[in-house]
């Protein structure tokens, strides 16, 4: 291929048609107010994990409702479940619910 | 004399399932037992707790002790039922013997004696055992006609809210209800027709035959006895599988607690014990704060033990409880509530051999030098005040200190052990401890409970002496290195965070910190009796809406007390509180800090 100096990356578009919602919608039956955060982050911001690693949760419970979930179960299996996150959430979202809820959908038990 | 009629069957057939069904649970139990729990039970079988555990039996199992000092009238009735009939076999069984000398005779034969033996040849023989008798069967009346009104009328014996039976409970409960009334009838029909019997059977017989015609009281007779056998037989089946199971277990459940056994983080056979051990009063429902401030009426441990009892324990009851420890304080069997529901948690959700946490390796973003050192807990660095506030009492003290986790660190692993994850509480726990370990401390001071609480029950720290803040201040100022300013202006009152009061035992350094710098007045709910703020990290089923209804109330009654300011030793109650009080709330080093001299 010739260099012409750049690349184009693969699109990042999440098609959420084609994308299977199942275990999203599981997510959002089970813990509704999932559905009322503002994505200001936070949780990532005062997380205990994300400050020692690149762990985001705002990241992986917003790709989770949107069908990815590709390594969701890995990354929140960073999560130390102290519990910050919870406290500081301006919607008041049980954050720690969400996240055992997450990688009870997603992983083995 | 044989001692057998027709109505002895259902009564017969009622006991040998009774006692098949109970020997081949503690066979089963007692196999299950982990090698090391054996060993403990041999030690112990001859060592002088065995009789402590008996005296306990006594106290407990027929007395009721624990419960009268709960609710004298409850104590009353679990003692009128459970000592009353206790003493009415053994009375009983000496009468037959004091007749009859010693002889093998059946179980029924003591039971129905006075079916066999007609009344007047007794009275004629012994006066004494049919006052006796009689007396007794009046005690254990008033404890049925008790237990009658509580479950019509609970407030009426001192309890908001008693325990909702499933159908094996009622069939065992009624039946129950039936035994002592039927005897009532059945002896005092043998009186009106045989004479005999003292002040109640014998007097209500003289005014049967003298108001019945005596061929009816024949024609009742023989049914009446069928019906007393019945009642004893139906209760006999549906004991091992009702809650009255409990009678049986809560005594080598004493002995098995004088040897040492405990439960723990996992599942074990001794737990079995503890499960069954549980007569569902319902003591624990009224001061759970799940159902009293959200009206939460299925989650309390009477429900949570049912359940697991029976195979259906689901997550969702399971993880909806504040582990306050509340229900704990006050169970009259002194069953481990918290550490079962833990277990039960840990079987469910725990998943060993996980590459999980593998970030932790070579972590160490500690600073300072010092031979104390000090581990905020993530909680703590949430509330900043608090953190500086130490701060400025170890500058003060003079104290050189090793910061373990001011730039960030790993949690102590307390929340994932209360999600049930204890496996990987345990990398947490290993992680920490090496990181002590590496730097020489001698002391471990934290202001969180939560950590204070692992710090203390699983990370064995030998050579490490782990201390609250509130203990570490209060040595500052008796050794004469921090001095504070006392005012008697300053009010204060003290919210106990449960971790800290309840689970670790702390109730008087942080009250004897405030006093050395003002006032303090205590709340309705203090010490033992504290409320939780409601944030819990054991639940994580509640709502927000749900824990700011519950720190609201806790606040209300904090505020009450009229104090200036709220004092609590905890980062999570602290901020929890401030969200419902009027008041100031305030982490017992802020005000520390704020009146150094």
């Amino acid at each position: 291929m010739i260099n012409f100096g750049f690349t184009i990356n693969k699109p990042r578009t999440i098609d959420l048609n084609r994308n299977n919602l199942n275990k999203s919608n599981e997510v959002i039956r089970e813990m509704p107010e999932l559905q009322t955060c503002i994505g200001c982050g936070s949780c990532t911001a005062s997380c205990t994990a994300g400050n020692l690693t690149d762990f985001n949760f705002r990241k992986v419970h917003t790709l989770v409702r949107r069908g990815e979930y590709q390594g969701a179960y890995e990354e929140m299996n960073k999560c130390m479940l102290c519990g910050k996150c919870r406290l500081v959430c301006p919607r008041g979202i049980n954050t720690r619910g969400v996240v055992m809820l997450i990688k009870r959908k997603l992983g083995d038990f | 004399m044989t001692f057998f009629a027709d109505f002895c069957i259902p009564f017969i057939v009622g006991e040998i399932i009774l006692f098949t069904a109970i020997a081949i649970k503690y066979i089963m139990w007692l196999k299950g037992l982990p090698k090391s729990d054996k060993k403990l039970i041999l030690k112990g079988a001859f060592s002088p707790r065995f009789f402590t555990a008996t005296w306990e039996v006594i106290r407990e199992s027929l007395l009721h002790h624990r419960i009268f000092k709960v609710n004298p009238l409850l104590g009353y009735m679990h003692m009128s039922l459970a000592f009353g009939w206790f003493l009415l076999i053994s009375v009983g069984w000496i009468e037959t013997i004091a007749y009859l000398g010693l002889k093998m005779i059946p179980l029924h034969g003591h039971v129905f004696f006075k079916y066999f033996i007609p009344l007047n040849e007794i009275t004629a023989h012994k006066p004494m055992f049919d006052f006796v008798m009689d007396f007794l069967l009046l005690f254990v009346l008033s404890g049925v006609t008790l237990a009658w009104i509580k479950r019509m009328r609970s407030r009426a014996m001192g309890m908001k809210k008693t325990t909702q039976h499933i159908s094996f409970d009622r069939i065992a409960l009624t039946a129950l209800w039936f035994v002592f009334p039927v005897r009532l009838l059945c002896e005092s029909v043998t009186s009106a027709i045989y004479g005999g019997g003292s002040f109640l059977t014998g007097g209500i017989g003289t005014l049967l035959a003298a108001g019945i015609n005596t061929e009816i009281l024949h024609a009742i007779y023989e049914p009446l006895w069928w019906l007393y056998s019945c009642a004893l037989g139906i209760f006999f089946v549906a004991m091992p599988f009702s809650r009255y199971m409990h009678i049986f277990t809560e005594i080598p459940l004493i002995f098995l607690r004088h040897f040492h056994l405990r439960p723990e983080a996992k599942e074990k056979s001794y737990d079995n014990f503890e499960v069954e051990a549980c007569s569902r009063c319902g003591i624990c429902i009224d001061p759970c704060q799940l159902q009293m401030q959200l009206g939460i009426n299925d989650v309390q441990s009477v429900y949570f033990l049912r359940d697991r009892r029976k195979n259906r324990l689901q997550q969702k009851i399971a993880n909806n409880c504040l582990m306050c420890g509340r229900c704990e304080q006050i169970c009259p069997v002194g069953i481990n509530l918290n550490t079962l529901r833990l277990n039960s948690r840990t079987s469910m959700r725990n998943i060993p051999n996980e590459s999980r946490y593998k970030y932790l390796k070579n972590l160490d973003r500690s600073s300072g030098e010092g031979r104390v050192g000090y581990f905020a807990g993530c909680m703590t660095l949430l509330t900043p005040n608090t953190l500086s506030a130490m701060q400025r009492i170890f500058d003060a003290a003079r104290e050189d200190v090793w910061w373990a986790d001011k730039n960030g660190g790993v949690c102590c692993g307390r929340p994932l052990k209360l999600s049930g994850e204890s496996d990987s509480a345990q990398k947490m726990i290993d992680y920490n401890k090496s990181l002590f370990y590496k730097h020489n401390i001698t002391i471990l001071v934290t202001s969180c409970p939560i950590c204070l609480r692992i710090f203390n029950e699983e990370y064995k720290l030998d050579g490490i002496e782990v201390l609250h803040h509130s203990e570490y201040i209060l040595r500052l100022i008796e050794q004469g290195r921090l001095h504070v300013n006392y005012s008697t202006e300053h009010t204060f009152t003290y919210h106990d965070p449960c971790e800290l009061g309840r689970g670790s035992g702390i109730y008087n350094e942080p009250r004897a910190v405030i006093e050395a710098i003002g006032t303090l007045l205590e709340p309705s709910h203090s010490r033992k009796n504290a409320l939780c703020c409601g944030s819990s990290l054991a639940n994580t089923a509640i709502n927000d809406s749900q824990q700011l209804t519950i720190a609201r109330n806790v606040a209300e009654d904090l505020d009450n007390t009229g104090a200036e300011t709220i004092v609590t030793a905890c980062p999570l109650c602290k901020k929890a509180i401030a969200r419902g009080a009027t008041h100031q709330v305030k982490d017992l080093s802020e005000i520390v800090a704020a009146n150094i001299l």
